[in-house]
């Protein structure tokens, strides 16, 4: 295994209309490590991992793949890569017409030729890593927010990809389904030597598994490092978000005017006394 | 006045804005389109393609074929209260065979197909995008458009021509109904004036054109309002209502030129 | 799997059922039949007036349907309508040279159709044909005038 980063993110500019989400970042995502981003709600994190997987496109700057540049890649070969990759999103979003079986043989059918009893194994395989073996014959709609987002763990994980990207992985979840999503991650970073991000705003969970973590906020990287070296980073917008202080840099009202001029208006000031 | 000037202006320019975001749609929903129908379908879409004739065409079976009987049964009784004042109720099975294969069968078939179907596939394509069901279909490699929406496109377009074939027949058979078993008309007459004025490629030909047309133009319009709606729960409203409401005006309106260049001399 | 075997045989079901309705459509709707276009053979009459008939009408022999009205045009040399019928084929032959086409009405405002009647003529009419005795329709606003021109004269 060779030591260059898996992705590399450089100089990247991104937009939504007049709101600009993304003024120059650079990363670089170690090979077989759980980096980790995170930030406040609204920078953009989101839109981050689908600029990584090719379904948004930067108006300038670039992010490698593994040497090869998402945004400059024909259709066809965007697709091959994307093989190599696997999503966890936010909802889980398994397909409501398939079965929880169906839903993890869905990458195997569309990108294998295998016979269906070979598919069948690698299915239960995927399903017993995730302790849902038992499930596969519910429903989407019968599963719980943890349990479906396992299962859309074991079918991003059926192909065995070399990257796994996970979207907000803790949002939502109780303190159990939490804990076993924490482990699986962990597990099978170490078990199939992925290369995952983690895009999350829950600092506890994300910090135990991290091995390295940016933190963006206002469209930039605004600091990177080990776990521990962030932890005592004397940043306030660092110390901020790490230790969950509701206000500092980012500030706890919505921007407005001062206080006492929206309450009493324009009318002259009562002398008092 | 120069506030009026500038007001018109300004008035103007919304309109071009307007002229310019409509023609953009037409054509991502132009682009939309050539990008799911072409392609040669897997076995795989073969499979998906069957299992949206279900939902699409035989689940409409009923509505249409419960309504193609109450029109063809009101044809039947309105006509007769007319064409006997003239002495002309034998001609009572021209007219209900003609009003139905021409008009009827092809607009109400579309019309219902709309607001059964349609608003259906908008809201299934929509709630599969709103759950990120579309984009992780991509993650995979998987082109939604080939997918999910094709199948649902070429369903649509042979649903509609099915039903509404279904649709004069049963029409055609409720106006026997209360024509001849319940008003009386000679039951001889009733089929044989129809089968003296309507002919296969004029009459029934012209009406499965139409309603060949009307299929991909409703179809479209649902599978292009789910795929490019707002993913939120009111953005999927919203798009269930424009497919309802667009298609049935395109269905109408399309009707009107259809019939024009079909049977109006043009 | 099974319920998916029951949907597969519900689809096939449907698209029977339409093609079973197109061929209702087809065959009782619009009285199509198979006969390939080389069973009939065609006549030619003149008429000086054909009132309002159509293409597709009915050609009738002794109320008996043996045809129908191909195409109707007007002949610019004697400007008079000439009609020409499509026939069973099992006729050709068989219409002696002297035979009546006349236009009939069904009913008081029905729809017009050809009667055909024999003559006693031995030679017979072949394709192509023209039918030299018509008798055109009548029309309902002549006869009137006749009855009221016949009642100021007498």
């Amino acid at each position: 295994m060779t030591d260059a980063p898996f992705i590399e993110i450089e100089e990247l500019y991104f937009s939504r209309g007049d709101h600009e989400i993304f003024r120059g970042v650079n990363m670089t995502i170690p090979r077989g490590k759980v980096t980790a981003i995170m930030g406040p709600s609204g920078t953009g994190k989101t839109t981050l991992l689908k600029l990584i997987g090719g379904q948004l496109t930067p108006e300038s700057g670039r992010i490698l793949i593994d040497g090869q540049d998402v945004h400059k890649l024909s259709r066809k070969a965007l697709f091959t890569l994307r093989k190599r990759m696997g999503m966890l999103f936010q909802s889980g979003a398994l397909f409501s017409d398939l079965d929880v079986f169906e839903n993890v043989a869905f990458p195997l059918r569309v990108h294998t030729d295998l016979p269906n009893t070979m598919v069948r194994d690698l299915v239960l395989l995927k399903l017993q890593s995730v302790g849902l073996r038992g499930a596969r014959h519910l429903t989407p709609a019968e599963l719980s927010g943890g349990m479906a987002r396992r299962v859309a763990l074991a079918r991003a994980v059926a192909l065995d990809p070399e990257l796994i990207l996970y979207d907000e992985p803790f949002v939502g979840q109780d303190p159990i389904s939490m804990g076993v999503l924490v482990q699986l991650i962990k597990r099978l970073n170490q078990a199939l030597q992925l290369t995952s991000v983690v895009v999350s705003h829950d600092i506890k969970e994300t910090l135990s598994i991290a091995d390295y973590l940016y933190l963006i906020a206002d469209g930039q990287v605004v600091a990177h490092g080990t776990p521990q070296t962030l932890d005592t980073n004397e940043d306030p917008r660092v110390s901020q978000f790490i230790h969950g202080e509701p206000d500092g840099p980012v500030p706890f009202h919505y921007p407005a005017e001062a206080f006492y001029r929206d309450i009493l208006g324009d009318a002259p000031m009562i002398q008092i006394g | 006045m120069q506030s009026k000037f500038s007001n018109s202006a300004a008035r103007i320019t919304r309109l071009g804005r307007r002229g310019c975001d409509l023609m953009e749609a037409l054509g991502r929903a132009g682009v939309f389109l050539f990008q799911s129908a072409v392609g040669v379908p897997s076995r795989e879409g073969w499979r998906l393609w069957l299992h949206q004739m279900h939902f699409v065409g035989v689940l409409s079976l009923a509505i249409v074929l419960v309504s193609g009987l109450f029109i063809g049964m009101v044809l039947a009784l309105q006509g007769y209260t007319i064409l006997v004042d003239f002495g002309a109720e034998q001609a009572l099975g021209q007219m209900v065979a003609l009003s139905l294969l021409r008009e009827l069968a092809p607009v109400v078939a579309a019309l219902l197909f709309a607001g059964r179907a349609g608003s259906a596939l908008t809201a299934e394509i929509g709630l599969m995008k709103a759950t990120e069901q579309l984009t992780s279909m991509e993650m995979i490699g998987v082109d939604p458009l080939r997918r999910v929406v094709a199948p649902r496109l070429w369903a649509g377009f042979v649903s509609l021509p099915i039903l509404t074939v279904g649709f004069s027949v049963v029409g055609i058979w409720g106006g026997y109904l209360v024509g001849v078993e319940w008003l009386g008309v000679f039951e001889g007459s009733y089929w044989s004036n129809m089968q003296a004025s309507v002919a296969f490629v004029d009459d029934i030909g012209n009406g499965m054109i139409k309603s060949a047309v009307f299929a991909l133009v409703v179809t479209w319009i649902a599978v292009f309002q789910g795929y490019d709606l707002v993913p939120t729960s009111e953005g999927i409203s919203r798009a269930t209502t424009r497919t309802v409401v667009y298609s049935s005006l395109a269905v109408l309106g399309l009707d009107f030129v259809l019939t024009a260049i079909m049977f109006g001399g043009l | 799997m099974k319920r998916s075997k029951t949907m597969e045989f519900g689809v096939g079901l449907f698209m029977v059922a339409g093609i079973l309705g197109l061929v209702f459509l087809g065959l009782r709707v619009s009285g199509l039949t198979f006969s390939a276009p080389s069973q009939s053979f065609q006549l030619e009459a003149n008429f000086a007036n054909i009132g309002s008939l159509k293409p597709r009408a009915r050609v009738t022999m002794a109320g008996v349907t043996v045809g129908r009205v191909e195409a109707i045009e007007l002949d610019t040399e004697w400007f008079d309508a000439r009609v020409v019928l499509s026939l069973d084929s099992e006729l050709e032959g068989q219409l002696s040279k002297d035979s009546i086409a006349s236009i009939l009405t069904a009913g008081l405002l029905g729809e017009q159709y050809i009667g055909l009647s024999v003559g006693g003529d031995p030679e017979m009419l072949e394709d192509g044909d023209t039918i030299r005795d018509t008798q055109s329709a009548l029309v309902l606003e002549e006869l009137i005038q006749q009855f009221v021109s016949n009642m100021a004269s007498n």
